[in-house]
């Protein structure tokens, strides 16, 4: 019909002016640092005092960079294969964790706190509003070797454990702990929309109560689970803080360090560049899943 | 109380590697030279060999005889907790002015915010291995010394550092050596009875225990002097990749921590042995738990002065708003009472001739279990500064502690 | 499909019919004990850290793990190293709370409003955008400061490093919440909702304003909220982009410390004192909330719902 086809237009740009301010925000103060970036790790040094030096023309670019960082990794010499590997296993082990501690307590506000809600969510909202670092310092406090966790484990007998130097269960928990609120507020987001009458007809229908949270529940908060592995999983591969404060030993570093490390040397800000540009575009693959995934959701 | 440089840094082995190949001498910057731009090398200041740093048209110094600057704010740059806020408040008293300080975490960080354009007026903690960069960037401006009479009150070698003859463009602020702090009550060790304390930290049945700081000239000369190398500012890759190996085998043999909160963690005991700087370890009383007595914490030094030492400059920065109150807060902390002030919150001694072992312990600012942390004249002489390195040699140690500090 | 539950004959039609005997564990609407107690678990072990840095911020001492007795000390009497007295704290705690407000007011609107638009705009551009947007987020924060500070610095020098540069790049930084969350939501609700609208004779706007933002307002909330406190947390993009102590929020300062110095209690009682600010700012904005959608948002669901024949 004629007017259907006006109106199609019509909407068209109407959604379309909304998205502009978006769209024009992200070309500006993103796209371009981008590249910026792309320039510093394709650039030159300044010999005299070792400080990088942008190249924005493509054709001047050099590779020497991109060569040392894969020899790094894959040369004869490397030594950031195992680093690459345990931040692959820390992350992973978290997330996990994250979403076996963050879904059940998601689930719960969502769907049982009734008129408690608001209590829960202040709760589950407040570890948001005293800093991160603050949280982590009060956590070393508490994991230092006369700190109240150990004294806690000194009343059932265990004796004092060094949670601080080099402990990798310190790191994971700890990534757990920096990332576990995004994920709950991303799931508690996305489960409250569930709706209950889709749950009850699940039981009308006389499925029990873990069937009827296979069969319904899990595959209706597929989207909330993608979006919240995504928030916590892609930053925790480039986390490096955790690490700095809650272990400080080599054993336990992250490919974060090591980029952090880089840059903030004078004459390898261009190997940092290029160490975070690789992790992209390792991080590329889930994002394009998540984008698939979502496209098609919405088509549906 | 503080510090700083935690320079994490460095890349790959293949250039060690690539230079084991090619024969010692090569530089490493050799096989990718097109990546290289600009021009000219920094001069190099040693003890043996004083630099007398240029001074620029365009940049000379303020004249003399001008009164301070009115109802200004005086713009402090300095590294972050590292001076005293009193200090600072009884200054801008003095003069009628405000101070802001603005703090930076690494050396570094704060080049590229002054190359950035960024201006403020002093700069203080600049050590003699960015003088270069600072100056022939432009950065700093040469001092006029009828603002500073203080000078007078420094130790005499002061006024024709080897690192900036005539004193052009600094005064000193602190001076520090680099030593290693113990707990007596948890190691049975003395270092001053070993027969190379700088290999205490190697003992595995500390493991846990054992720190060493967080910067990547301080860790590389710890493995140096452990393998009786003295030479800190050596271009030697063999040396460099020997001190590598010995930090690689003491991170493994003690679960090595590499921080910079040796000043809390050895007085709370968390830590046990831990290179130091002296000026941290003074100020170990304030850190101490209840009950624990500060004798428990030792702080050693080679008795022949064979060690790392350092000083942090005072300089006033090109584009400052408001010269003439930078060269009087100069003036101002090298007044003795100021500086007692100071050094009572900081720790870090100051190059006073008015600064002594008994001062410091009369003034209660120095417990008598820490006078091996204070610095005498003698040891600026035969003290070992670790200076600006050749860029294909700093790059070799960068590299070499990037390594030690991420690599297992 | 197999039918485990037979029709009850008992008077309750709560319980299951599989026996004669009540079992109080097999009803599927009983009370969810153990989620609650492990939700309760979960929220002690997050909360006891917070609870412990309030605690110690009124530590009459230095220390954080003794307790040395009770004092206001490092809030206002403590005349040089107190939050109110050293100008340092004072202009971080200032910095914050403007950066905050301000970067909040501007990416979530400019957030939402993006996921708005690239969700129904179909074509290649908003695939790409939302590619990008998604790619912000995912970018390790340090090299996205790193490329802000040249960007600031070379090409873009008339915005000099301060707080315009930090707002701009904390709002870059922060966009993608809003639209991921947004997005994630929208795809749940579907579209009969709009459908429903515009088939009563609605216009977008009319659509956008009275269906779509009041049932994403739990999402929108939930994106102000991560976003508030990113920005709160926020060190390394702020630290490479300040210029001075007056644009040095409070999360630089207790990240320098750390690993610089030691500003003690003093950092307790700055962290102590945003969270109540913080939390008078939440629940002011959530009565606001609620007392300005009151007669709106349940009425004008349940009024389409009726219109339409759903029930």
């Amino acid at each position: 019909m004629v007017s259907q086809q006006s109106t199609r237009g019509k909407k068209n740009a109407f959604w379309v002016a909304l998205a502009a301010p978006g769209i024009l925000w992200l070309a500006i103060l993103f796209i371009v640092p981008f590249y910026a970036v792309l320039s510093i790790a394709m650039g030159k040094l300044d010999q005299l005092i070792a400080a990088p030096v942008a190249v924005w023309n493509p054709l001047h670019w050099s590779s020497s960079g991109v060569i040392d960082v894969w020899r790094d990794i894959f040369g004869a010499n490397s030594f950031a294969g195992p680093i690459v590997l345990r931040t692959i296993v820390y992350t992973a082990v978290a997330s996990l964790l994250c979403l076996l501690i963050g879904y059940p307590a998601a689930y719960f506000v969502a769907r049982f706190a009734g008129r408690r809600k608001s209590l829960f969510l202040v709760l589950l909202i407040a570890p948001f509003w005293i800093s991160y670092m603050m949280r982590m310092l009060a956590w070393i406090d508490l994991l230092s070797t006369g700190g109240y966790v150990n004294k806690a484990l000194g009343l059932v007998g265990i004796s004092p454990v060094n949670w601080l130097s080099g402990n990798s269960a310190t790191v994971v928990l700890g990534l757990v702990y920096g990332y576990i609120p995004y994920l709950i507020m991303v799931l508690y987001a996305g489960l409250d929309r569930i709706e209950p009458a889709l749950l009850e007809a699940g039981r009308d229908l006389g499925l029990g109560r873990a069937r009827t949270f296979w069969h319904v529940t899990l595959p209706l908060s597929r989207q909330a689970i993608l979006t919240g592995l995504l928030i916590t999983v892609l930053p925790m591969l480039g986390d490096y803080y955790t690490n700095q404060m809650l272990s400080g030993a080599a054993s336990t570093s992250m490919i974060g360090n090591l980029i952090q490390g880089q840059l903030g040397t004078p004459g390898l800000e261009s190997q940092g560049a290029v160490l975070s540009l690789m992790l992209l575009v390792v991080l590329l693959v889930p994002m394009i899943y998540y984008v698939i995934a979502t496209n098609r959701e919405a088509a549906t | 109380m503080p510090r700083r440089r935690f320079l994490k840094g460095g890349a790959g082995l293949t250039a060690l590697a690539a230079l084991g190949a090619a024969g010692a001498g090569t530089s490493l910057l050799a096989g990718c030279a097109s990546d290289l731009t600009g021009s000219g090398t920094l001069p190099l200041p040693r003890p043996n060999n004083p630099v007398k740093w240029p001074v620029f048209a365009g940049n000379t110094a303020v004249k003399s005889g001008l009164a301070a600057e009115q109802g200004a704010t005086l713009q402090i740059y300095i590294w972050e907790a590292y001076i005293n806020q009193d200090v600072v408040n009884s200054f801008a008293k003095k003069y009628k002015c405000k101070a802001q300080i603005t703090t930076f975490n690494t050396m570094n960080e704060a080049l590229s915010k002054l190359r950035s354009g960024l201006t403020y007026d002093v700069l203080v903690g600049a050590t003699p291995d960015v003088l270069g960069q600072l100056i022939e960037g432009k950065l700093a401006q040469p001092l006029n010394h009828s603002y500073i009479p203080n000078i007078s009150q420094a130790w005499p070698d002061y006024t024709n550092p080897f690192y900036d003859a005539g004193w052009q463009y600094t005064v000193p602020y602190t001076i520090y050596t680099t030593g290693i702090t113990w707990r007596k009550d948890k190691v049975d060790e003395n270092p001053y009875a070993m027969k190379n304390p700088w290999a205490m930290p190697w003992q595995p049945k500390y493991s846990g225990r054992v720190a060493i700081l967080d910067d990547y000239r301080e860790g590389i000369c710890l493995g140096l002097m452990k393998n009786g190398i003295f030479d800190l500012n050596t271009t030697d890759y063999k040396q460099i990749g020997l001190s590598r190996q010995s930090l690689q085998d003491l991170s493994s043999l003690v679960n090595l921590r590499i921080s910079n909160t040796d000043y809390s963690d050895v007085p709370a005991g968390e830590t046990w042995i831990s290179s130091a700087w002296s000026g941290d370890m003074a100020a170990a009383e304030s850190y101490m738990p209840k009950g624990v007595n500060v004798d428990v914490v030792g702080y050693w030094f080679p008795a022949d002065g064979r060690g790392p030492v350092n000083n942090d400059t005072m300089a006033v920065l090109n584009g400052a708003s408001n010269p003439v109150l930078a060269h009087l807060f100069l003036n101002y902390l090298l007044d003795l009472p100021n500086a007692l002030n100071n050094i009572s919150w900081n720790g870090y001694m100051q190059p006073l001739t008015g600064v002594t072992p008994q001062v410091l312990i009369k003034e209660q600012i120095l417990p008598p279990s820490l006078t091996s942390t204070v610095v005498v004249p003698s040891n600026f002489r035969t003290g070992l500064f670790e200076l600006q390195l050749p860029v294909d040699a700093d790059a070799l140690w960068q590299q070499a502690w990037l390594v030690v500090s991420n690599g297992i | 499909m197999t039918v485990t539950n037979t029709a009850s004959t008992k008077a309750t039609p709560d319980a299951p019919a599989t026996g004669p005997r009540w079992r109080p564990w097999l009803n599927p609407w009983r009370h969810p004990w153990f989620l609650e107690g492990f939700t309760w678990l979960y929220l002690v072990w997050s909360l006891v850290p917070i609870v412990v840095a309030v605690l110690f911020s009124f530590n009459n001492g230095r220390s954080q793990s003794a307790w040395q007795g009770f004092s206001w000390r490092w809030y206002f009497t403590d005349h040089t190293n107190s939050v109110l007295h050293n100008p340092q704290l004072h202009a971080a705690v200032i910095q914050t709370f403007r950066l905050s407000v301000l970067v909040t007011v501007i990416a979530v609107p400019l957030g939402v409003a993006f996921a708005l638009g690239i969700n129904r705009w179909r074509g290649p551009i908003p695939m790409t955008f939302n590619f990008v947007m998604i790619l912000s987020y995912v970018v390790p924060e340090l090299i996205f400061g790193v490329s802000m500070f040249i960007v600031f610095t070379t090409l873009f020098s008339t915005v000099h490093l301060g707080t315009l540069a930090e707002v701009l790049g904390l709002v870059t930084w922060n966009v993608s919440w809003p639209a991921i969350v947004v997005q994630a939501r929208l795809v749940t609700i579907g579209r009969q909702y709009e459908e429903a609208a515009a088939d009563l004779g609605a216009n977008q706007f009319q659509v956008m304003r009275r269906v779509l933002v009041p049932l994403l307002a739990p999402a929108i909330f939930a994106s102000a909220v991560l976003v508030f406190s990113g920005v709160i947390d926020d060190f390394v993009i702020v630290d490479l982009l300040s210029s001075s102590a007056g644009n040095t929020p409070m999360s630089v300062i207790i990240y320098s410390t750390q690993h610089g110095g030691n500003g003690g209690p003093a950092l307790n009682a700055l962290g102590s004192i945003m969270l109540a600010m913080s939390l008078i700012i939440v629940v002011l904005g959530y009565v606001g909330y609620r007392l300005l959608t009151r007669g709106e948002r349940g009425g004008g669901l349940a009024a389409l719902a009726a219109i339409s024949g759903e029930s």
